[in-house]
């Protein structure tokens, strides 16, 4: 299933590193719903190092959440920590990694001045 | 609020209620028992067969226990004194409270004790605003517990209400029927426990037991005792500074705050009540203003932002990557996403100050580990000043929010509405570049070069930084600086023309070091002069400001926290005798108020009032006035670490013989520092000692550090 979701932890997997999680090791697993259906994305950070697999192996976090909500939170049109405190997501663990992990997850509505910035910096460095 | 008792514990957990300890709020009225920013008790009142009671006294025990003692009947005409009633509270995840009601009459009494409960859940934000609910409301009996229940799609609060003695009880609360012997008593105890989702979906209560809410309690208290031995010790001649002193440690316990991230460890939260949360800007302050006491909130504070710095653009959140976060809220209205406060960003000077924090910490503990392990996050922040905050491309720090709705509209820390305007009194446009920014911004990248060179061994980022600030400070003093006033102007609006107001804020600059020599003696001059300097201290805006107002809240009052950055900022520059003057009055005004700084008082003449007039609806206590004294006996003492020594440089008021502070914590592992100086004794009989009121010159003490075990060489030495 291609969605916001799957495109999210395959980009992420492709990139393989964010010095932003550069002083934290870790791991978080979303253990994800759709229908009957449930789909792990577990995602493994050392060193700013980042290695995503697809089981269910143990994790220092695990998040429980619909497919839905998932796909607006990889979208930036929701946030994953609202909803952490509405109760519409479930985490087990260290909630200090999904702080962590939700900054790598866009934010909301991006305008054009604020994005021009940041491909400028980008560019620069 | 100023009627109000506010206790306080494990965070954001807090009681508000009125003398009798009860409760009775409206939707726009502050008291309840409140927790992760949602109130889950409105309503709270004993009656004793069917009356209100009436307060006899009321015991602070600890900032998480009172006691209130009562008798029946509302005190106007006649007190029946064969009843007496105390309540025990004790705040812990919701609160236990222990009812004890006395009867002193020979003959055994039959009486109806009724607790009316309810609970509106109204959010903190619908609290300030009077916003009303979208969700709805339930309770039912289960167990022999009271729940109320608040259910909006996924997001439910409740409250639980059990007690140990039998009780009847309904939708509205408890009713004891009680008979009670000649001389005898009656005792119950009520929990009232919150409960939210939890980590895991499910429901989390926390309920104590005896035994684990003893040990809480237990904890709390060598806590508590732990803190204030472990803090440097003061010794002074001149007494209140020595209780405001304590009273400043037992209230900054009071607002430590461990957020889970934090693994145990506390920062300062802003304010009681209101403000029992992370903000950026408050607990960068507060920890710069602790870092000689007590460092280990700097390091926390310091961990905990930068592990929720910004890492992406987000218009609703104001976010930007590097930037560090202004306010974090747990309640209804964050969770629906109709406040930004997951966490909210909009805050133009915290990115700088959390650079500047790094620093001083370093500088005073020597912890180059902690200083390594941020370098990604200091790295981004000083980036965002260069490509964030340079809203107008002029190469100043400016602040516009994106989210027009909800969002801030003045990002820097005199955020009101009125706060920058020019003389006239009308207010610039957007985006605008405060002054206070830029000093900010010149000095994090000073002291980030520092570190580059020190600890993460990058030297092109360390001139590049030098270079940057010299320019900044070379075109801030030609752009900003107000020739035929003699001050900094207060902004830079969208057009770059200069705000030309006189305010405070040229205090900071002098803090920050951007002001060149040859003009510090100008803007001393005008910080303690009679139009910004009340006689207690400096006046947000100057008197004769076109917006001026000595009880408005950021162009007239006084404000303790801002004062004590002045009084760094004047002892920068060398001028000691105007710090010492500063530290006088604020400290003067500490006693007014029993030591404990409001977060303003009103900015009229000293003469004209005698006593400090506190501001109406101001957060107590305020975490960063709770630092001033701090601050100020550092300034007083004139300590500075450099490389492994503690340069100790006293300037003391008159009215302060001696000064000691003993164990200060540091690089050096513990150090004493004394100041000394000259007391006036000719003063008139009868009158308060006040340090501010004496005169306007100050002594300089000969300057004295020492390590422990070291000989002690005290030498005298009056200017």
């Amino acid at each position: 299933m291609t969605d916001a979701t799957a495109e999210f932890f395959d980009a992420l997997a492709q990139r393989g590193h964010d010095p932003m999680l550069g002083r934290f090791k870790g791991s978080v697993r979303f253990d994800v719903k759709s229908g009957n259906r449930t789909e792990h994305f577990r995602v493994a950070f050392k060193q700013g190092d980042i290695t995503v697999t697809h089981d269910e192996a143990e994790a220092d976090c695990v998040v429980r959440a619909d497919r839905s909500l998932l796909n607006a939170c990889a979208a930036g049109e929701k946030n994953i920590m609202a909803a952490f405190l509405r109760g519409e997501i479930a985490v087990q663990g260290d909630p200090q990694l999904l702080v962590l992990f939700q900054r790598i997850l866009p934010g909301r509505k991006q305008s054009e001045d604020a994005l021009a910035m940041m491909d400028a910096e980008r560019s620069e460095s | 609020m100023s009627n109000g008792l506010v206790q306080i514990l494990d965070g954001n957990t807090f009681v508000v209620s009125d003398s009798r300890g009860d409760i009775e709020a409206s939707l726009t009225d502050p008291t309840g028992l409140f927790s992760y920013d949602t109130r889950f008790l409105s309503k709270w009142v004993l009656t004793v067969n069917g009356q209100r009671l009436n307060p006899l006294s009321v015991d602070d025990l600890q900032y998480f226990e009172t006691r209130f003692f009562l008798v029946p009947g509302t005190g106007t005409v006649y007190v029946d004194a064969k009843l007496s009633v105390i309540r025990s509270r004790e705040v812990a995840e919701g609160f236990h409270e222990v009812i004890t009601i006395l009867n002193h009459d020979e003959m055994p009494v039959d009486l109806t004790v009724r607790l009316e409960a309810e609970s509106d859940f109204a959010d903190l934000f619908e609290v300030k605003d009077a916003l009303k609910k979208k969700g709805t409301y339930d309770s039912r009996i289960d167990d022999g517990q009271l729940h109320l229940m608040y259910q909006r799609g996924t997001f439910s609060r409740e409250t639980i209400i059990s007690t140990s003695a039998s009780a009847k009880l309904d939708q509205r609360g408890l009713t004891f029927k009680v008979h009670i012997e000649p001389h005898g008593e009656w005792t119950t105890s009520v929990d009232v426990a919150t409960g939210l989702m939890g980590p895991g979906g499910e429901f989390r209560v926390q309920v104590k037991d005896k035994q684990a809410r003893k040990r809480a309690r237990q904890s709390m208290e060598q806590n508590l005792d732990k803190w204030l031995a472990e803090a440097p010790r003061v010794e002074c001649d001149w007494e209140p500074l020595q209780s405001t002193y304590r009273r400043s440690l037992i209230d900054l316990a009071a607002l430590r705050y461990s957020p889970s991230i934090a693994k145990g460890q506390s920062l300062p939260a802003a304010g009681l009540p209101w403000f029992m949360t992370m903000f950026g800007r408050d607990s960068i302050f507060t920890s710069l203003q602790a870092v000689p006491f007590t460092p280990e909130l700097a390091a926390t504070t310091l961990r905990v932002l930068g592990a929720w710095q910004g890492s992406r653009v987000d218009d609703f959140r104001d976010e930007d990557p590097g930037r560090i976060l202004h306010e974090m809220r747990y309640g209804e209205m964050t969770a629906f996403e109709e406040r930004p406060h997951s966490p909210y960003y909009g805050c133009a000077d915290a990115t700088a100050l959390y650079v500047i924090l790094l620093d001083e910490y370093e500088r005073w503990t020597g912890d180059t580990k902690l200083v390594r392990e941020l370098e990604f996050e200091a790295r981004s922040a000083l980036r965002w000043i260069d490509v964030y905050a340079d809203l107008m491309g002029n190469g100043y720090v400016s602040y516009k929010r994106r989210n027009e709705e909800t969002g801030l509209e003045n990002q820097c820390w005199k955020d009101s509405w009125d706060s920058i305007s020019f003389h006239n009194g009308t207010l610039p446009g957007f985006p605008r570049a405060t002054c206070e920014l830029q000093g900010y911004a010149y000095d994090a990248k000073l002291r980030g070069a520092r570190l580059a060179r020190l600890v993460w061994k990058d030297p092109a980022l360390a001139e590049k930084l030098e270079g940057d600030a010299a320019d900044l400070k070379r075109r801030f003093n030609r752009d900003f600086w107000i020739e035929d006033g003699e001050f900094f102007a207060l902004a830079l609006d969208p057009e770059g023309k200069q705000v030309d107001a006189l305010a405070s804020n040229n205090g900071h600059l002098l803090w920050s070091g951007i002001v060149d020599k040859t003009k510090a003696k100008a803007v001393a001059n005008h910080l303690m002069g009679p139009r910004l300097f009340s006689g207690w201290g400096v006046r947000t805006l100057a008197d004769g400001e076109g917006r001026f107002n000595p009880i408005g809240y950021h162009v007239g009052t006084v404000w303790p926290f801002d004062n004590s950055f002045i009084a760094w900022g004047l002892r920068r520059y060398g001028f000691k005798a105007e710090a010492a003057q500063i530290a006088a009055g604020i400290l003067d005004a500490a006693e007014f108020f029993d030591g404990r700084l409001p977060e303003a008082f009103g900015g009229y003449r000293r003469e004209v009032t005698k006593y400090p007039v506190q501001y109406p609806t101001a957060c107590s206590p305020q975490a960063w006035s709770t630092g001033a004294p701090l601050l100020l006996i550092r300034t007083m003492l004139g300590l500075e670490p450099m490389g492994d020594h503690l340069v100790v440089d006293p300037a003391l008021p008159e009215g302060i013989g001696h000064l000691e502070l003993l164990d200060i914590p540091g690089r050096w592992g513990r150090m004493d520092a004394f100041g000394r100086g000259r007391v006036r004794v000719e003063e008139r009989l009868g009158q308060r000692a006040q340090l501010g009121a004496i005169a306007h010159g100050t002594t300089n003490g000969k300057t004295n550090g020492r390590k422990r075990g070291e000989k002690l060489t005290r030498a005298r030495r009056t200017s």
